[in-house]
C-alpha cells in the first residue's frame, strides 16, 4: 500500500508538471491571414491577437475568406473541386523574452542555500512558431501552429483548429452559420478571448513558478487531445458549440509495441471514453460597442494511469473533472481609443475516486474556482496595457497539494495543503507595428499555494514569486 | 387605309416597337442577371454584411450606411478600391483587400443589391446643431465659397446621378470623409475644394443634419 500510495504520488505530481507544461501557449494573430483577406491586421484585431466582431466571423466562417488569386479546378457541371490560393498561408511567429523572478530559486545542486539559481532567463526564442493558417478548400480552413519551445528545445504540435463551415441566408436577411471543428485544445475553437485557449494573459513566461493548481479546461488538456465539435451561430449573435475530447496524447507508444498507441497503463491522465465540451454564448453589437455573455464546460473522467517502468491499468476508477464556467467581454472600438473588459469565472468539482483510493489525493471530492478580471486599453492601437486580476480558490488537500518533504526545496509546495493563488498581472505595451509588440508584464501574488508567508514550508513567501517579464513578440 | 397609309402604319409599328424595345434593354442593361445577384445577395449579407449591416444599414459608425445608395457610385467606389486609388486610411485597410478580387459584374450586383436596399437613419437629438447643419447644407457658406451641399447631392440628400446619397449616414463617417477631402488623402478635387473651407464645428453640423434625414 506504501508503494501504491508513493506510485500515486508520483503520478500526482506527473499531472502536475504536465499541467504546467501543457499550459497555454501564446495565442496569435497570424499575418497569412491579412494576405489572404488583403485586410489589415485592424480588421480582426484589436491589438493582436484579441478579435474584433469581423475576426469572430472569419473564424465562424472556417478562416475561409480570401481576396487572392485562386488555382481552380472544376467539373464539367462547374462545381469547384478545388480553389488553391497562389500565395501559401503560411506565417512565422517569434518571442524572444527576459524573465527577472522578485527572489532567486535555490539551486537544487544546494538547497540550503537560498537563491542560488540565477536569476534572470534569456529566452531566445521562447517560442518560434510556423502556421498554416488560412483557406483549404472552399469551405474548408486551418489554424495549425508547429512550436518550438525552449523549454522543451523540441518542436511539437501547438494549437490546431481544422474547420468545415458555411453561411446559409435565412429569410428576412437573417444568417446562419454553421461548422465542424477537428481541433486540439478544449476553447481553442472560441471566437471570445475571454475563454482560456485564447484569453488573457496572451503571452506568459516559461520561466517562473506555476501555482500547483488549476482546472482542467484551463489548459491541462492542451495539445493532447483531439475533439470534434459542430457548432451554430445565428446571426453573428447566439453562438452555440457541442464537442466531445479524447485523449491524443503526444509522444506516447504502446509498451508492447513501441507504436504509437493504442495508450496503455503507462500513460497517466488517460480520457475515459469522450468528454463532452459544450458552449453557450450571445453577443450584441451597437455603434462602437460589443457585449458578450457567455456559459461553457467540459466533463472529464480521467485514469490516472501511472509512467513507463511504473503502469497502472487503465480500467477501474477514474477521477472525474465537472468544469462549469462564465464568461463577458465588453469592447469599445474606435479609431482613437479601444478598451476592452473581460472576465471568466471556471468553477471544477473534482470526484476523485482513483486518486483517493491510492492516496493521491486525502479528500473524495475536492472543488476548484478559478477567476480572472481584466481590463485592456490602447491608444490607437499603438501604446497600451492590461491590468488583470486572477485568483484561483479551493479545498484544501494535503496529499493533492503536498507539502515539503525532508531536505526539498519547496517552492512548488504547498504547507497548508490549500491551492488558493491570487495576484495581479500589469503590462504595458508598444506596438510600433501592428504585427510588432514590446511587452513589459509585472505579474505580482498575494498568496501561492494557500500562503502569503513560508506557502511551501521552506520559507519562500508568495509576493517571492513575482516576476518582471519583458518580451519582443512579432509575426510575419 | 390606302396602301400607302398602310405601310407608313407598318413602319411606324415596326419604329415603335423597335424604340421600346431598346428603351426596355437600356434600361435594364445595368441589371444584373439571377445568378450575379444571388452570388451579390450572398456576399453582401454573409461577408459585407459583418461591417455594412446586412441590408446596408450598419451599426457601427465606422463602416458607411450604403442602403439606398446610388448604384453608379457603389460601383464607382468598389473600382477606386480594387484598383487602390481611392486613399482614406479604412479604405486602405478594409476594402482595397476586399474590392480586390471582384469582377465587374459582381461590383455591379452589390451595387444593386445596395440601392434597392431601404434606407435606415439614426435620430440625432441636438435640433441646434441639426438646424445649423441644415442652413450649411441648403444655403452653403457663401462668404467662405462654400457652395451649398444640396445643389450636387440633392435636396433630400438622397444624391443624384453619381453624386452620393448622404441622409442618414453616419455623422462619423462623414466627418472622416470631410476631413479625408481636406487633407487629399481621398483625393477628389471637387469635395477638396468644398472640405478645404469648413472648419470642424461647421463639418459636425452638417454630419448631424444629414445623419438625422429619411
Amino acid at each position: 500500500m506504501q508503494t501504491r500510495s508513493l506510485l500515486y504520488r508520483i503520478v500526482a505530481a506527473a499531472t502536475l508538471a504536465a499541467a504546467v507544461l501543457c499550459a497555454p501557449r501564446a495565442a496569435l494573430a497570424v499575418p497569412s491571414f491579412a494576405r489572404q483577406t488583403g485586410m489589415a491586421c485592424e480588421a480582426c484585431h484589436t491589438v493582436f491577437p484579441e478579435l474584433t466582431h469581423f475576426g469572430r466571423v472569419f473564424k465562424a466562417n472556417g478562416y475561409v475568406l480570401d481576396n487572392v488569386k485562386q488555382v481552380q479546378d472544376v467539373n464539367s457541371k462547374r462545381d469547384q473541386l478545388l480553389e488553391l490560393a497562389q500565395i501559401p498561408a503560411l506565417s512565422i511567429m517569434v518571442q524572444a523574452s527576459y524573465t527577472q523572478l522578485k527572489k532567486p530559486l535555490p539551486d537544487l545542486a544546494n538547497v540550503s542555500i537560498p537563491g542560488e539559481a540565477q536569476n534572470g532567463t534569456a529566452a531566445f526564442p521562447q517560442q518560434l512558431s510556423l502556421f498554416y493558417a488560412g483557406k483549404i478548400a472552399p469551405h474548408l480552413g486551418a489554424f495549425v501552429q508547429i512550436t518550438y519551445g525552449n523549454d522543451s528545445g523540441t518542436i511539437g504540435i501547438d494549437n490546431t483548429d481544422l474547420r468545415f463551415a458555411d453561411t446559409k441566408l435565412l429569410p428576412d436577411a437573417q444568417t446562419l452559420t454553421y461548422g465542424l471543428s477537428l481541433n486540439n485544445n478544449p476553447t481553442v475553437t472560441d471566437l471570445w478571448n475571454s475563454t482560456p485557449a485564447f484569453g488573457y494573459p496572451y503571452a506568459a513566461s516559461n520561466a517562473v513558478v506555476s501555482p500547483l493548481a488549476g482546472t482542467q479546461i484551463d489548459g491541462a488538456l492542451a495539445q493532447n487531445v483531439a475533439g470534434l465539435s459542430a457548432y451554430l451561430y445565428w446571426n453573428e449573435s447566439l453562438y452555440a458549440e457541442l464537442g466531445g475530447y479524447r485523449s491524443a496524447q503526444q509522444g506516447a507508444a504502446n509498451q508492447l509495441t513501441g507504436a504509437a498507441g493504442p495508450l496503455d497503463g503507462s500513460a497517466s491522465n488517460v480520457i475515459s471514453g469522450v468528454s463532452p465540451y459544450w458552449r453557450v454564448a450571445y453577443e450584441r453589437n451597437w455603434g462602437r460597442h460589443s457585449l458578450e455573455v457567455g456559459a461553457y464546460g467540459l466533463d472529464v473522467k480521467l485514469f490516472p494511469g501511472g509512467s513507463p517502468g511504473a503502469t497502472v491499468p487503465l480500467s477501474g476508477p477514474v477521477n472525474r473533472f465537472r468544469d462549469v464556467a462564465e464568461d463577458f467581454q465588453y469592447q469599445y472600438v474606435a479609431d482613437e481609443h479601444l478598451f476592452t473588459f473581460a472576465g471568466t469565472r471556471i468553477h471544477e468539482s473534482m470526484d476523485l475516486g482513483a486518486s483517493f483510493a491510492g492516496g493521491a489525493s486525502a479528500n473524495p471530492s475536492d472543488d476548484l474556482t478559478t477567476t480572472r478580471l481584466w481590463a485592456t486599453y490602447y491608444y490607437r492601437r499603438q501604446v497600451g496595457g492590461t491590468l488583470q486580476y486572477f485568483s484561483t480558490t479551493g479545498s484544501t488537500d494535503t496529499a493533492l497539494y503536498p507539502g515539503p518533504t525532508p531536505g526539498s526545496a519547496g517552492v512548488v509546495t504547498s504547507a497548508s495543503g490549500s491551492p488558493d493563488t491570487r495576484g495581479w498581472v500589469a503590462e504595458v505595451n508598444y506596438l510600433p507595428w501592428l504585427n510588432t509588440k514590446i511587452s513589459a508584464q509585472y505579474t505580482r501574488y498575494t498568496k501561492f499555494n494557500g500562503g502569503s508567508s513560508n506557502y511551501d514550508g521552506v520559507g519562500r513567501s508568495a509576493g517571492d514569486n513575482s516576476a518582471w517579464y519583458l518580451l519582443l513578440w512579432f509575426a510575419y | 387605309m390606302s396602301a400607302r397609309a398602310e405601310l407608313r402604319h407598318l413602319l411606324a409599328l415596326i419604329a415603335g416597337t423597335f424604340t421600346c424595345v431598346a428603351l426596355a434593354g437600356s434600361a435594364y442593361a445595368d441589371e444584373p442577371d439571377a445568378a450575379a445577384a444571388a452570388h451579390a445577395r450572398q456576399l453582401a449579407v454573409a461577408v459585407c454584411g459583418t461591417c455594412h449591416g446586412v441590408q446596408g444599414n450598419s451599426q457601427q459608425p465606422k463602416f458607411p450606411r450604403l442602403a439606398g445608395q446610388g448604384a453608379s457610385y457603389l460601383g464607382a467606389q468598389l473600382r477606386n478600391f480594387r484598383a487602390q486609388t481611392r486613399g482614406d486610411p479604412d479604405a486602405i485597410s478594409y476594402m482595397w483587400g476586399m474590392a480586390s478580387a471582384l469582377n465587374d459584374e459582381t461590383i455591379d450586383a452589390l451595387a444593386q443589391y445596395y440601392t434597392h436596399q431601404s434606407a435606415g437613419r439614426v435620430p440625432v437629438r441636438d435640433a441646434a446643431l441639426v438646424a445649423s447643419g441644415r442652413s450649411i447644407y441648403e444655403k452653403g457658406l457663401p462668404d467662405k465659397g462654400v457652395p451649398p451641399c444640396a445643389g450636387c447631392h440633392g435636396s433630400d440628400a438622397h444624391g443624384v446621378a453619381d453624386f452620393p446619397r448622404l441622409a442618414g449616414q453616419h455623422s462619423q463617417y462623414i466627418l472622416k470623409q470631410l476631413a479625408s477631402f481636406q487633407s487629399n488623402m481621398r483625393n477628389v478635387a471637387a469635395m477638396h475644394g468644398v472640405a478645404v473651407n469648413l472648419r470642424t464645428p461647421e463639418m459636425e453640423a452638417v454630419a448631424a443634419y444629414l445623419q438625422g434625414l429619411p
